[in-house]
C-alpha cells in the first residue's frame, strides 16, 4: 500500500516539476524567439572594462553575482546586455568613473557624452541611450547539487529609455505588450510603466502615485512580460532614472540600430574601432547566441518529454505490478485464511450458516483488512514517498549541459513528493477495490467449504 | 411421547474412492422418536460419522429418504437446507469447534445470529442456556480459558441455541478424560430427562453408551444388534435388577447395591 501511493504520488510530482520545467523551457523558447525578432537591426553597446562578455555566462562581477537562475523570476537579459542587475547600494561599484551609488553587477556606467559620436556613423538609424539599475538582495542558496551560492533576487529593475518620438515610434525600445493603460510616449515624464510582477510588488495600478526611491511616478501602464528579460522592469524616461538613482549623465548601454540588417556587421565595426572599450554585441551575434540557445533549450525540452513519458510509462508498469501484486497477495492471504478456517467454516455452516452469509463474512474480513492495510499504507507512504519513489521511479534527466544548463535540468530533480488528499481518497479506494477483488475467491470457497469438514478431527 | 421426529428409510450412501465405490450405508432404516436417547456403537469405518452427517444434512445420501420432523431433507436444496440446520438440529462435536475469537455466550448466540430473535433475546438465550450446562458467571471466557469440559458444555448449549428437534453428537466425549466424560454424560441424560430432548449420539465408549436407552450396533453400514441401556431404567425410575424406586443421579441401586452400569 505504501509503495501504491508512493508511485503515483512520486510520479505525479516528477511529472508536475518536469511539465513545469518543460513549461518554463517551451516559454523560453518562445520568448527567445521574440527577442530574435526583435534584436534583427539592433546593436547593443556596453561598457566592460575588466573582462570579456561574452555569451550567457555572465562574468563574476564585484557584487558577487552568479548565473541566473532561468526558472527564476529574472532570467538572464538577452536583448540589452545587461545579464546581471547590480543591487542598490550594495557592493563595489565596477563603474568607478562616475557611476552613482546606484550602480548594476555586470554592467559599466557610461558617460553618456563620450558616445555622442555614434549616432554619426554611417548606416546608423537611431541610437537609444538606456540606464538600467536593479534594487534587490543578496540571496544564498543551496543549488541541487550541493554547493551554495550567492545570487541577487531582483525586487525590480528600472529601465530609463530616451523617449524621443523616433525612437518611441520606429523602434522596439519599449515593451509591446500593454495589458492596462498605455505606453510611453515621447516626451513622457515623472511617469512611469510597471511590468505586471512589479505591479504586484508595490501593489499599485494604473493611475496611482508611486514612490520609487523617495520620488514619486504617476503609473501610466502596465506591461504584460514580452520578452525574457522584462518580468520585473519598470520603464521610465531616461533623465528620470538618472536623477532617481543619481547616475546623471550616466547610462548603461547603447541600443544602436542599423539602417538595415545587412548593415549590422558594418556598423558594429565601425563602432569597435571609435570606441574599442566598449564591447559591441550585435544582432548577427546575438540572433546566433539565441539561435544556440534555442536550440539547446528546444533539446533539452524534447529530453524532458521524453523523460515524462519514459517516467508516465515506468510507473504505469510499477503501479500495474503493485497492483497486480496487492491484489495476489489478499488472494493468498484469504486464501490461506479460508484454508486455516476450514474447520470454523465447517462449523459456522453446521451449525446453520447459509453460503451467503459465510460468504459475506469472509468479503466484510477481506475488505476490512486491506482497509487497514490500506490506511497504514497511506500513512507510511506519507512519510516514505520522497524516498520510495526516488527508489522506484527514474528522475527527471534532462539533458545536463554545463553551466546554466546544469541548473535548469536540475529543477527537475528534487521532485517535492506531494501526496494530495485526492491521491490519498484514491488509494484508499482502490485498496478496498483490491481487497474485494482478492477476496471474491477465497470468500466463494468458503462459502462452498462442505459442513462435513467441521466434523473432521485433529 | 412416541412420535417420531426421524425416519431413515432405505438409506444408502456410497463414496466414489478412485475408481472404485465404497458403500458405507446400504439400505439402512431407523426411527427415533421424540424424548429418546440413542447412541451409536460400531468400530471405526463402520459407517457412523457418516449416518451422523446425513442424519445432520450436512452430507447427501446415495439413496432412500431421512425425514426429519416429518420433512424429507434429502430433496431440500442446500438454500434450504442450512434453515434446517439452523432450526431443527443441534451439532455437537468431538473437537468442540468452538470460535476461539468468540467468548462463551458470543458462540452460544452464534446460532441464533441468522434468526429473527434480538440481540437482547439471543443474550438472554445464551446466558439461560450457558446456567442450564453450569457455566453461570463463565459466559465471557474464551474457549482457550476454559477447561475441555467446560468447553464441550458451551458446544452443548449452542447446540440447544434454536431449541432443536434433535441433537447430534459425534463422539462428544471423545476428547475428554474420565471425570469430564461422565459430566457430559450426565449433562446429556439430564438434559434428556429433564427437558425431553431427543439425542442422537455416536460414541465407540460402551460406557458412555450404557447411560443411553438405545444402543445401537454399527457394523458394515448396518444395524447388527440393538440393546436397552440403563437410561431407560432411569426414565422409568425402576431399577433393572430389584425393581425398587431409583433416583437419576444414583451410580449403585440404594436397594440391592447392584452398580447401575453396564
Amino acid at each position: 500500500m505504501a509503495i501504491m501511493i508512493s508511485i503515483p504520488a512520486g510520479a505525479i510530482a516528477n511529472q508536475e516539476s518536469t511539465l513545469s520545467l518543460t513549461e518554463n523551457l517551451g516559454s523560453t523558447i518562445t520568448q527567445t524567439e521574440a527577442s530574435i525578432n526583435q534584436t534583427l537591426t539592433q546593436i547593443d553597446c556596453t561598457l566592460t572594462p575588466s573582462f570579456e562578455g561574452f555569451g550567457f555566462s555572465p562574468p563574476d562581477s564585484g557584487s558577487g553575482s552568479t548565473p541566473p537562475d532561468f526558472g527564476g523570476a529574472v532570467p538572464p537579459s538577452s536583448g540589452s546586455g545587461n545579464f546581471t542587475p547590480g543591487q542598490f547600494g550594495g557592493g563595489s561599484l565596477p563603474g568607478q568613473f562616475g557611476g552613482g551609488p546606484f550602480g548594476s553587477g555586470g554592467t559599466v556606467a557610461m558617460n553618456e557624452t563620450l558616445y555622442s559620436d555614434i549616432a554619426s556613423i554611417e548606416n546608423v538609424a537611431a541610437v537609444a541611450a538606456v540606464l538600467q539599475a536593479s534594487q534587490g538582495e543578496n540571496q544564498t542558496m543551496t543549488s541541487p547539487d550541493g554547493r551554495s551560492f550567492t545570487r541577487i533576487v531582483p525586487e525590480y529593475v528600472i529601465e530609463g529609455i530616451q523617449l524621443t518620438s523616433d525612437l518611441v515610434d520606429n523602434y522596439p525600445i519599449l515593451p509591446s505588450n500593454i495589458t492596462s493603460g498605455r505606453n510611453l510616449q515621447a516626451g513622457d515624464d515623472g511617469v512611469t510603466l510597471l511590468s505586471e510582477e512589479n505591479a504586484v510588488y508595490f501593489g499599485a495600478n494604473v493611475g496611482a502615485e508611486l514612490e520609487i526611491l523617495g520620488e514619486t511616478f504617476e503609473v501610466i501602464g502596465i506591461h504584460g512580460s514580452s520578452g525574457v528579460e522584462d518580468r520585473t522592469t519598470l520603464y521610465m524616461n531616461l533623465s528620470d532614472a538618472q536623477s532617481l538613482t543619481d547616475n546623471n549623465g550616466y547610462i548603461t548601454s547603447l541600443q544602436v540600430f542599423a539602417e538595415n540588417s545587412e548593415a549590422v556587421s558594418e556598423v558594429a565595426n565601425s563602432i569597435s574601432d571609435l570606441h574599442p572599450e566598449l564591447s559591441v554585441s550585435t544582432s548577427q551575434q546575438r540572433l546566433e547566441e539565441l539561435q544556440a540557445l534555442q536550440s539547446t533549450y528546444t533539446t533539452a525540452l524534447e529530453s524532458a518529454e521524453a523523460s515524462v513519458s519514459q517516467m508516465q510509462n515506468t510507473a504505469f508498469g510499477e503501479i500495474v505490478v503493485a497492483v497486480a501484486a496487492t491484489s495476489l497477495i489478499v488472494l493468498f492471504v484469504m486464501l490461506y485464511t479460508v484454508r486455516e478456517r476450514t474447520k470454523e467454516i465447517g462449523t459456522l455452516k453446521a451449525i446453520g450458516f447459509s453460503n451467503w452469509a459465510v460468504m459475506s463474512q469472509f468479503m466484510l474480513e477481506g475488505v476490512l483488512l486491506s482497509s487497514v492495510a490500506g490506511v497504514v499504507g497511506i500513512a507510511i507512504g506519507s512519510v516514505a514517498a520522497p524516498a520510495l519513489s526516488g527508489l522506484l521511479l527514474p528522475t527527471v534527466a534532462v539533458l545536463g549541459g554545463a553551466g546554466t544548463f546544469g541548473r535548469v535540468a536540475s529543477m527537475g530533480s528534487p521532485a517535492t513528493v506531494s501526496i494530495t488528499p485526492e491521491l490519498m481518497v484514491i488509494a484508499l479506494a482502490a485498496a478496498i477495490a483490491l481487497g474485494t477483488l482478492g477476496s471474491l475467491y477465497p470468500a466463494w470457497r468458503a462459502s462452498k467449504t462442505r459442513p462435513a469438514e467441521a466434523m473432521r478431527y485433529e | 411421547m412416541s412420535e417420531p421426529v426421524l425416519k431413515i428409510e432405505n438409506l444408502s450412501k456410497s463414496y466414489m474412492l478412485g475408481k472404485r465405490e465404497v458403500l458405507v450405508l446400504s439400505d439402512f432404516n431407523l426411527q427415533v422418536n421424540t424424548g429418546e436417547f440413542v447412541s451409536i456403537m460400531g468400530p471405526s469405518g463402520s459407517g457412523k460419522t457418516t449416518l451422523l452427517n446425513v442424519l445432520g444434512c450436512i452430507d447427501k445420501p446415495t439413496s432412500g429418504q431421512v425425514l426429519l420432523d416429518g420433512v424429507d431433507v434429502t430433496k431440500l436444496p442446500e438454500g434450504e437446507l442450512y434453515k434446517i440446520r439452523r432450526n431443527k438440529i443441534g451439532f455437537v462435536f468431538q473437537t468442540f469447534n468452538l470460535l476461539p475469537y468468540l467468548d462463551a455466550r458470543e458462540n452460544v448466540e452464534l446460532p441464533m445470529e441468522t434468526t429473527k430473535k434480538s440481540k437482547s433475546e439471543r443474550s438472554q438465550r445464551a446466558r439461560e442456556l450457558l446456567k442450564m450446562v453450569g457455566l453461570s458467571g463463565r459466559e465471557d471466557h474464551r474457549p482457550q480459558r476454559l477447561s475441555a469440559g467446560e468447553q464441550q458444555r458451551v458446544a452443548i448449549a449452542r447446540a440447544l441455541a434454536n431449541d432443536p428437534a434433535i441433537i447430534l453428537a459425534d463422539e462428544p466425549t471423545g476428547n475428554l478424560d474420565g471425570k469430564n466424560k461422565r459430566e457430559i454424560v450426565s449433562l446429556l441424560a439430564n438434559l434428556n430427562l429433564d427437558q425431553g430432548t431427543t439425542i442422537v449420539m455416536v460414541t465407540h465408549d460402551g460406557h458412555v453408551a450404557a447411560h443411553t436407552e438405545r444402543r445401537l450396533f454399527l457394523h458394515d453400514g448396518k444395524i447388527t444388534k440393538e440393546k436397552q441401556g440403563l437410561h431407560l431404567a432411569k426414565k422409568k425410575s425402576v431399577c433393572p435388577f430389584c425393581s425398587n424406586q431409583i433416583q437419576t443421579n444414583e451410580i449403585f441401586c440404594s436397594s440391592c447395591n447392584k452398580k447401575l452400569d453396564d
